[in-house]
């Protein structure tokens, strides 16, 4: 009986991929652990395979002591927060536009959209760097911003789209016989409708900006650069030191994996409304 | 997957002059919506393409950027790196590693989508969970796989040594001949996740009912797999795949951190080639020259995969 509801309820099925999701997190979990090691124990053969006691040398030493690596921190939030703000600015009007109004060209819009997105960051990051140094953007946080955008907003567009088509008509041509104008429509009506899309466009911009790399290699060699380069930067300083490396890993995705954790019921919802509804 | 546009749509009849004038202005400054979105793609991605066309008919390098009086050279770019072996080798290099990961990232994803599928406790979290992979800053993954398929102290090795395998060691990714291979495990982790999600809400999709139906016609699983599953999915899996052809194709930052495009170009695909040429040779006419078929591949790819689908629709 026992052994029946085991199988009824799938809790087979529960094992199995607990056990396999345990083994594909594993390298992050590695990560992870060997953060916690002493610069001895990165070179025990076997490798300890749980880090106890735990070490904190290379928190001490290379977050909290080392003001560079706060400097970057605070530089990749400002920067991911930009491009979030200004991807949310551009995207939500231009997507309630592209959805809900009549506009003629509105399809060659959107196709230019899809077809930015074939677009290598390296593509584009030639004539940027041209562009910028002509009218000195380069090492700024706007210039950064407005380059890391240029990956956030096609995807902005593609996610929100869906969530605008289905704001019901009648709702807005109420809100029009209200005396709302076309502004209005979308302040009052059709952003609180579409508010699950928001968020993820919000989550999403914000993640796919704090792990950009291209952009930043190219574009702010000198100043303002963001953890990821910083990451890539002590690679060559720490050679081997890969304690030290993966606690410098752990701090530069401990922010995705906060916010995933907490908005991943919107990001994995707007990830499959987007991509496979209509 | 982004299916045909249309757009509801209200139509107001006015008589009087004064409304039509109204309405007309009314549809004037509906552009304002849009306006700022397209004042930001033509200046950052219009205008680059632009200036990546224009850069790739002259010759341009440290002198003549400089300068500014690069020659025109017509096509002379593009000839010279048709015959250039780098670049060759670069497209080889990019084909392979886009085919096999996209190959393995599709298996994989395809057969988790199935083994959730079926509704079981905790489904949601540990999807949820798998696609932190796909999250993780790539440089945080390439630093992170760098570190197990170190040679000397990698866990890697340590776990091919504790199955009896140990005659199998290497120094992965500073072996010419295994660093692709280094490259596109890390790779096929990180984007399988993603392949899970879009293909599971594929087949979410699919009506019970045509299983039900099925069942009771006396088809067994593999019937119906082959039978409703795979027909039903197939423009989301051709979605998937051209989605997943393009971001792999453009993969940079993870193969950069690992091997920087080494040892010996052994993992030189085009995106680390063109920013090589632009960046570090300054090569910029043949780096633009590069950079423009590489998306006029890309694009000619997309053209074939919405001529399918429209294909699809109209038969």
């Amino acid at each position: 009986m026992k052994q029946g509801s085991f199988w009824r309820n799938g809790y087979h099925r529960t094992l199995i991929g607990v056990i396999f999701t345990l083994i594909y997190l594993f390298p992050v979990y590695w990560m992870i652990a060997t953060s916690f090691k002493s610069a001895g124990e990165i070179f025990d053969i076997p490798p300890k395979l749980i880090p106890i006691p735990p070490h904190f040398g290379a928190y001490s030493s290379e977050v909290l002591h080392n003001p560079e690596l706060i400097d970057v921190f605070v530089n990749s939030v400002v920067i991911s927060l930009g491009t979030m703000i200004l991807t949310l600015v551009l995207a939500v009007p231009g997507t309630y536009g592209l959805a809900r109004l009549k506009l003629r060209g509105g399809g060659m819009i959107l196709l230019l959209l899809l077809i930015s997105q074939l677009l290598p960051s390296i593509v584009i990051a030639g004539p940027l760097f041209v562009t910028f140094n002509r009218i000195g953007l380069l090492n700024s946080y706007w210039g950064l911003i407005l380059a890391d955008t240029t990956i956030t907003l096609p995807f902005a567009v593609i996610i929100l789209r869906p969530f605008f088509l289905a704001v019901p008509g009648d709702l807005e041509a109420a809100a029009r016989v209200d005396g709302c104008s076309q502004f209005g429509v979308l302040w009052r009506i059709a952003i609180p409708y579409v508010r699950p899309g928001i968020i993820t466009v919000a989550a999403l911009s914000f993640l796919m900006t704090w792990g950009e790399f291209v952009f930043a290699l190219s574009l702010n060699t000198r100043d303002h650069q963001p953890i990821t380069i910083a990451l890539n930067t002590f690679i060559g300083q720490y050679g081997t030191f890969w304690n030290n490396l993966m606690a410098v890993s752990t701090v530069a995705a401990l922010p995705i994996i906060l916010i995933f954790a907490s908005l991943q019921r919107f990001i994995i919802g707007g990830l499959t409304t987007g991509a496979v509804k209509e | 997957m982004w299916g045909t546009l249309s757009k509801p749509q209200t139509k107001i009849v006015t008589s009087s002059a004064r409304g039509r004038w109204a309405v007309r202005f009314r549809k004037l400054s509906n552009y304002l919506f849009v306006l700022p979105m397209m004042i930001y793609l033509s200046a950052t991605m219009a205008y680059p393409i632009y200036v990546n066309l224009d850069m790739s008919l002259h010759d341009l390098n440290v002198r003549t950027f400089r300068s500014g009086d690069a020659p025109y050279i017509k096509f002379d770019n593009y000839k010279k790196l048709i015959n250039d072996p780098g670049f060759r080798h670069a497209a080889g290099r990019s084909l392979t590693f886009t085919t096999i990961s996209l190959g393995f990232q599709f298996l994989i994803g395809f057969s988790l989508a199935l083994f959730f599928n079926r509704p079981f406790p905790l489904n949601g979290l540990l999807r949820a969970l798998l696609l932190l992979a796909w999250l993780m800053p790539a440089v945080v993954g390439g630093t992170l796989f760098r570190w197990m398929a170190d040679g000397d102290y990698g866990v890697f090795n340590y776990f091919l040594q504790s199955i009896g395998l140990g005659r199998y060691k290497d120094y992965w990714l500073l072996n010419p001949d295994t660093a692709l291979a280094g490259t596109i495990i890390a790779n096929v982790w990180v984007g399988a996740p993603f392949h899970m999600i879009l293909l599971y809400a594929g087949l979410q999709n699919i009506p019970t009912t045509l299983y039900e139906a099925a069942s009771i016609d006396g088809a067994g699983a593999i019937q119906r797999f082959i039978r409703i599953t795979l027909p039903m999915m197939r423009p989301v899996m051709l979605g998937v795949l051209l989605l997943g052809f393009i971001y792999t194709f453009k993969v940079f930052e993870l193969i950069f951190v690992m091997t920087g495009g080494g040892p010996v170009d052994a993992t030189t695909v085009l995106p680390i080639h063109i920013y090589r040429l632009t960046f570090a040779f300054f090569r910029f006419g043949e780096g633009a020259a590069s950079a423009i078929m590489l998306l006029l591949g890309l694009l000619l790819l997309a053209i074939g995969y919405a001529q399918l689908i429209h294909a699809e629709e109209a038969a």
